[in-house]
C-alpha cells in the first residue's frame, strides 16, 4: 500500500498557517490586559482606575456651608433647580481651601439651556442669539433672579 | 468661550428643520465620508473577485486577459478596505486591540472574522496558488530586490512537476468555488450592518444586503474594465475586443438585475408607505436629489444601461473605437453612480431625525478627518497598491507559465 503523503505546497501551507496563528496566539497572550473579561468584554482594572480618580465637583450643600444667602436667594426663582458649579465651574479645591477661586466660567452658559432648539418645550425661554442682542447677558438679566432686571 | 458657542449655535441650526431630537444637533453626522467609502470599496472587492471568478469557475475564456487583473484589483482594494474605518476611528495605533480581542456578540466586531477570511483564507491562497509555478520560474531568472520578493512568495516550494501544478489548478478552482459565497459574505455583510438598523426606515431593510452585493458586482466588473483599458493603453497595446465585449455583456446583466432589484425595492417602499415613507420622500425631493436622481439614478443606472443596452444587439454594427469609448465611459459612470449610491445610504440614513419629523443638514469639507481630501487620497491607494502589484505580478518582461486558468481538470487529465 501506498503511504500518503502531504504535498510540498500544501504541507508549506499548514506549517506557515501554523505559524501564524501560534504567533496570534503568542501575541495574544502578551497584548490581552490581564484583567480583560473579570466583569465583562472590557478591562477589570479600568472600574478602579475609575474610581481612584479625585471627585472635582463640591456639590451645592458644600456651596451652602458659606453661601446659604446666595442659595436662599436662589430658592426663590426659576434657577432653583440648577446646581451652582453648572455656571460657577468645578468647585472642589475652591470648597476645601476658600483661598483657591473656582474655575472662571466666562458668559456662554446661558445660551447652553436657552438658545432656540425646536425640541424645546414651547414653554422654556428662548432666544436667537443672532437676532438677540450681541453683548452680555447680564448686562440686562440677573442669573440668581432671572425674572429680575439689574 | 462665548463666540466659540455662539458660532457652533449659529453653524449648526440653520442645518436643521422640522423636529430634531438634542442628540441630533451636531455639526456632523456621525458617520462622514470615510464610512461612505467603506462599503464602496469592500464592494469592489467583492465584485472584482467575482468577476475572476467568472473565468475560473464559470469558465467563460474570453474573459482570460482580465483574470490575473481582477484578482489583483480585488487585492489591492481588500488591503486598503479597512482603513476608512480606522481613519475615522482615530487612534490607529489602537487597530490591533480588536485582533486580540475578537467576540462573536456584536455585528461589528465580526467584521474582523469576514476580513481574516476572505484576505487569509480565500484571496490571497487563490493568487498564491495560481502564482506558484510562475514563482518558482520569475525566482531563478530574477536578480536583486525583485528576485528576492519572488522567492520569499514561493515560501520554498519550488516543485513544478506536472502533477504539483495540477494541484494548484485544483486547489486554485476549490478556493474560487469558497471564494463566491465569501464574496457574497463580505459584502453582504456591509448590507447587513445597515439593513439590520430596524429603527431607520432609510437602512432597515431585509433587501438591503442584496442590493449591496448586486450593486458590489456591478461595481467590480466597471473597475475590471477601468483597469483593464487603462492598462492596455498605458502598455501600448491592442483592448482585446472580445474580452472587453464580454466584460460589458456582464457589465450589462448585472446593472440590469442591480437596477430591477433597487427598483423593486422603491416599489415595495412606496407600495407599502410605512411610516418613514414622507421623511424619504423628502430625501429624494430635496437632500439628496442630486445624488440620487442625478449621480445614483441617471449617471449610474439609465445612462449606461442605454449605452450598454443597444451594444448587446448591434455590437457588429458599432465601430470598435466607438464600443471601447461607450464601454469606458459606461464603466466610469457606473464608478460615480455606485459611489452616489454608497453616499445616499450612509449619509441619507442619518440626514433624518429619528422622531421622523425633522432633517438635518451634512456638508462636505475639504480638509480634516472626513473631509474629501482624505477621501481621494484614500481612494488613489489602491490604484497605486495595484500598480506596483502590476509592475510584480503582471509584468511584461516576465516570462508566464501560460496554464490556464479554468482548465484545472486539464493537468490532471
Amino acid at each position: 500500500m501506498r503511504r500518503f503523503k502531504l504535498p510540498p505546497q500544501i504541507l508549506r501551507l499548514v506549517l506557515l498557517t501554523l505559524a501564524i496563528v501560534g504567533s496570534y496566539l503568542i501575541a495574544r497572550a502578551f497584548l490581552t490586559p490581564a484583567s480583560f473579561g473579570e466583569f465583562g468584554w472590557y478591562r477589570g482594572e479600568a472600574l478602579v482606575e475609575l474610581r481612584s480618580r479625585p471627585p472635582v465637583y463640591a456639590g451645592k450643600q458644600a456651596c451652602d456651608e458659606c453661601h446659604s444667602d446666595q442659595l436662599q436667594k436662589l430658592a426663590k426663582f426659576e434657577h432653583q433647580t440648577l446646581s451652582c458649579e453648572a455656571c460657577h465651574g468645578v468647585s472642589r479645591e475652591h470648597a476645601d481651601n476658600p483661598d483657591v477661586l473656582p474655575v472662571k466660567l466666562t458668559g456662554s452658559h446661558c445660551i447652553r439651556c436657552h438658545e432656540a432648539n425646536p425640541s424645546r418645550p414651547k414653554w422654556f425661554k428662548q432666544i436667537v442669539v443672532r437676532d438677540h442682542y450681541s453683548g452680555k447677558c447680564t448686562e440686562c438679566h440677573v442669573p440668581h433672579q432671572p425674572s429680575q432686571t439689574p | 468661550m462665548t463666540n466659540e458657542m455662539t458660532n457652533i449655535v449659529v453653524e449648526v441650526l440653520p442645518r436643521f428643520e422640522g423636529y430634531v431630537y438634542p442628540n441630533e444637533a451636531s455639526l456632523h453626522p456621525l458617520w462622514g465620508f470615510l464610512i461612505v467609502l467603506y462599503p464602496y470599496i469592500t464592494g469592489l472587492v467583492a465584485g472584482a473577485f467575482i468577476m475572476a471568478s467568472l473565468v475560473r469557475v464559470f469558465k467563460v475564456r474570453a474573459l482570460e486577459p482580465v483574470y490575473r487583473l481582477s484578482l489583483l484589483t480585488s487585492f489591492s482594494f481588500l488591503l486598503c478596505a479597512t482603513l476608512p474605518l480606522l481613519f475615522h476611528l482615530g487612534h490607529p495605533e489602537r487597530c490591533f486591540e480588536i485582533m486580540m480581542t475578537p467576540h462573536l456578540t456584536s455585528p461589528m466586531a465580526i467584521f474582523g472574522f469576514v476580513y481574516a477570511w476572505y484576505l487569509m483564507a480565500v484571496l490571497l491562497l487563490e493568487l498564491w496558488f495560481d502564482y506558484r509555478q510562475d514563482l518558482v520560474e520569475w525566482a531563478k531568472v530574477t536578480p536583486g530586490f525583485k528576485g528576492i520578493i519572488y522567492r520569499a512568495f514561493t515560501v520554498g516550494v519550488t516543485d513544478e512537476s506536472p502533477p504539483a501544478v495540477a494541484l494548484d489548478m485544483k486547489m486554485g478552482r476549490i478556493l474560487s468555488v469558497v471564494g463566491i459565497p465569501s464574496a457574497f459574505l463580505l459584502h453582504g455583510y456591509v448590507g447587513f450592518i445597515f439593513g439590520s438598523i430596524k429603527a431607520n426606515p432609510w437602512w432597515g431593510n431585509g433587501l438591503t444586503p442584496i442590493i449591496f452585493i448586486l450593486s458590489a458586482i456591478v461595481s467590480g466588473i466597471a473597475l475590471c474594465v477601468f483597469n483593464y483599458m487603462v492598462l492596455t493603453w498605458i502598455r501600448r497595446h491592442t483592448v482585446d475586443m472580445r474580452c472587453l465585449d464580454t466584460m460589458a455583456m456582464f457589465l450589462f446583466y448585472a446593472l440590469v438585475v442591480d437596477a430591477a432589484v433597487e427598483g423593486l425595492d422603491w416599489l415595495h417602499r412606496g407600495f407599502a408607505a410605512e411610516e418613514g415613507f414622507s421623511v424619504m420622500q423628502i430625501m429624494i425631493r430635496e437632500k439628496l436629489f442630486y445624488t440620487l436622481n442625478l449621480g445614483q439614478v441617471t449617471i449610474g443606472t439609465l445612462l449606461p444601461l442605454l449605452l450598454l443596452g443597444p451594444l448587446q444587439l448591434l455590437r457588429r454594427r458599432v465601430p470598435e473605437l466607438v464600443r471601447r469609448r461607450m464601454i469606458f465611459s459606461s464603466a466610469v459612470m457606473i464608478l460615480i453612480g455606485v459611489l452616489a449610491m454608497r453616499w445616499n445610504v450612509v449619509i441619507g440614513g442619518q440626514l433624518f431625525s429619528k422622531s421622523l419629523r425633522g432633517v438635518m443638514g451634512y456638508k462636505l469639507e475639504f480638509a480634516g478627518v472626513e473631509g474629501w481630501w482624505l477621501g481621494v487620497v484614500l481612494l488613489s491607494l489602491p490604484f497605486i497598491i495595484l500598480t506596483v502589484l502590476v509592475k510584480l505580478f503582471l509584468s511584461e518582461r516576465l516570462p508566464s507559465s501560460g496554464h490556464i486558468p479554468q482548465d484545472s481538470a486539464a493537468g490532471e487529465g
